[in-house]
């Protein structure tokens, strides 16, 4: 009897489990099998859902269209760049505060990651101003300044806690041995600390990838990554939803596979650790 | 553990400088520039681009006109209904989605739960931009994807983003958010020994039972953080604007929307820093409880 009852509540529950996550899943999935419609099909009532004719004419007429592949070239050049760059700055940082704490330490991360918690928009209006006295707007150069700044907190936040996690235990047994600070550092923290500074490589190429506040208010033509160019696109052309479709699902493409293998790490980076 | 040192503290300075600077400078020149901005008639273009006059308080005051305070397109109606937004699509949305989603995660098999983050976290991760535009696709009145089950169906259709704006977007962003809470009360339910839920198994407790009387009292603190992070975020938050430009007639328009029109299209600079000044001091608020939670945890904060 009792049996019988939890058998019936997981079935429930497994009901409930799949038909949340499709409800939730749904506009994305929705997003994707419009780009293989026809303009026609993507606006038919009923709406067809999966038994239509599949057709890749949105895809060539996205690709075709010769400046589709600058955008995706400015959101590889930025999105690699500022994390290249983020790196080269963070790793030192996250570096220090890890294996040399002082009593500031703690205090410096929090002040760090407290700059996150500022409002976009407020930054937005003297930067905007710098950038045009310096001829910055619709640049690469300045929006990779700008993704850099932004991310930083985050890098060295993110970095500061892998590395936090490599135990000094080894590094005392290495001193033991005879090691070197040079033999320490090639042989003995480089391979520990690699797999943190990818998840945040990883992380951070994904967060400047979907950047869209900063990019939209700062580039024009020359130098919109794919988000600023999707956005432009849906305004006058908002009724070829077909196309736009393909063009959305062009743009998140590489986010869905590098998110695909690197789901836990990237749950704990954008939780800023809370979540492990 | 005994405490050790890899580096010395003045190379260990030196290492944090670049980094430390950058940021420093990041927050505080725009800080400053605001802070002194809010108290000019500094605009775009025209004469006072170059040369705004200093006016004391006068932005402040215009904000917080009491004759003007709660109209549409104001500061104050604008205020209102961030709270609102923040009370619905966070605190009941996104926290209470999560939880629920976490809570189931823990009853169903594998397979469940990982389709079930994979689709949370796939909701969080994608540019809002291309968000934006999947929802506006899937609400719009003509050719809206759920206007078009609804007629298949043989339902009225609405005209969502006309008639119900705000609705919308604390749903929007109920579902865009609901990852982060889940993930955080996944890991907190987790943390719990599974004897606690086996002692209530065998007292034969029901599913509701064991969330109210043992899950949610020993997360308590897990709690507290989410509330206090996605209160925090989502008064920030400016990804409604991709949906609904913040109309119809300022009906959507968030305070993070308002300076951003404030500042952008009536290039009123001077008013719109005297906004972002007030939003600051508010964000300093929620920030200041959270960093003395987190002082308090030491473990959480790590």
């Amino acid at each position: 009897m009792a049996r019988s009852v939890t058998t019936q509540r997981k079935l429930i529950f497994t009901i409930i489990g799949w038909s949340i996550g499709f409800l939730i899943f749904f506009p994305i999935l929705w997003t994707f099998l419009t780009s293989f419609k026809t303009e026609g099909t993507a606006v038919a009532t009923p709406p067809q859902f999966l038994f239509f004719d599949w057709t890749l004419e949105n895809y060539h007429e996205v690709q075709s269209r010769s400046d589709y592949g600058k955008h995706v070239m400015n959101s590889i050049v930025i999105s690699v760049g500022s994390t290249l760059l983020g790196l080269a700055l963070a790793i030192p940082a996250a570096w220090a505060m890890a294996f040399s704490p002082t009593k500031r330490t703690k205090d410096i991360l929090m002040w760090m990651l407290s700059t996150k918690m500022m409002p976009s928009v407020g930054v937005l209006v003297p930067l905007y101003l710098i950038f045009r006295d310096w001829g910055l707007l619709d640049s690469r150069l300045g929006l990779v300044a700008v993704l850099t700044m932004i991310n930083l907190p985050i890098i060295v936040w993110m970095l500061y806690t892998y590395f936090k996690e490599i135990p000094g235990e080894i590094l005392e047994a290495a001193r033991m041995d005879g090691a070197s600070l040079m033999k320490e550092i090639i042989y003995v923290l480089t391979p520990m600390a690699v797999p943190g500074i990818a998840s945040t490589m990883l992380l951070n190429i994904i967060l400047a990838w979907n950047e869209a506040f900063w990019t939209l208010n700062l580039t024009a033509a020359n130098a919109a990554p794919l988000t600023a160019f999707i956005a432009s696109y849906s305004s006058p052309e908002g009724l070829f939803w077909a196309k736009l479709s393909a063009a959305s699902t062009m743009a998140i493409a590489p986010i869905l596979i590098m998110g695909w293998f690197s789901q836990k790490q990237l749950v704990r980076g954008l939780t800023f650790g809370a979540v492990k | 553990m005994k405490t050790f040192s890899l580096l010395s503290n003045r190379a260990g300075a030196l290492f944090l400088a670049p980094a430390a600077a950058l940021i420093g400078v990041f927050v505080i020149i725009p800080f400053f520039w605001v802070i002194v901005v809010s108290f000019t008639n500094r605009t775009l273009l025209g004469s006072t681009a170059l040369n705004p006059d200093f006016v004391g308080f006068q932005n402040y005051i215009a904000l917080f006109n009491p004759l003007t305070f709660f109209s549409r397109g104001q500061f104050g109606f604008s205020l209102i209904l961030t709270t609102q937004f923040v009370l619905l699509s966070a605190l009941v949305g996104q926290a209470l989605l999560g939880l629920i989603l976490a809570w189931l995660s823990q009853t169903v098999s594998p397979k469940i739960k990982s389709f079930l983050q994979t689709a949370v976290i796939a909701a969080w991760i994608l540019p809002e931009v291309v968000i934006g535009f999947a929802w506006f696709a899937f609400l719009d009145f003509d050719n809206g994807t759920l206007n078009m089950i609804l007629r298949g169906l043989g339902l009225p259709p609405g005209d969502w983003l006309l008639q119900n704006p705000f609705w919308v977007i604390v749903v929007f962003n109920t579902w865009r958010g609901a990852a982060f809470s889940m993930m955080l009360f996944n890991s907190a339910f987790q943390s719990i020994p599974p004897s606690y839920f086996q002692a209530a198994d065998v007292a034969g407790a029901s599913s509701l039972q064991k969330l109210r009387d043992i899950a949610l009292p020993l997360i308590k603190g897990h709690v507290v953080t989410d509330l206090i992070l996605i209160t925090m975020w989502t008064f920030n938050v400016f990804t409604p604007f991709l949906l609904t430009n913040g109309g119809p007639s300022y009906r959507t328009e968030l305070l993070s929307i308002y300076t951003y029109r404030i500042a952008f299209k009536d290039f009123e600079f001077g008013k719109g820093a005297a906004v972002g000044v007030i939003i600051m001091l508010i964000n300093l608020a929620f920030a200041l409880v959270y960093l003395r939670m987190a002082r308090k945890k030491p473990a959480e904060a790590d």
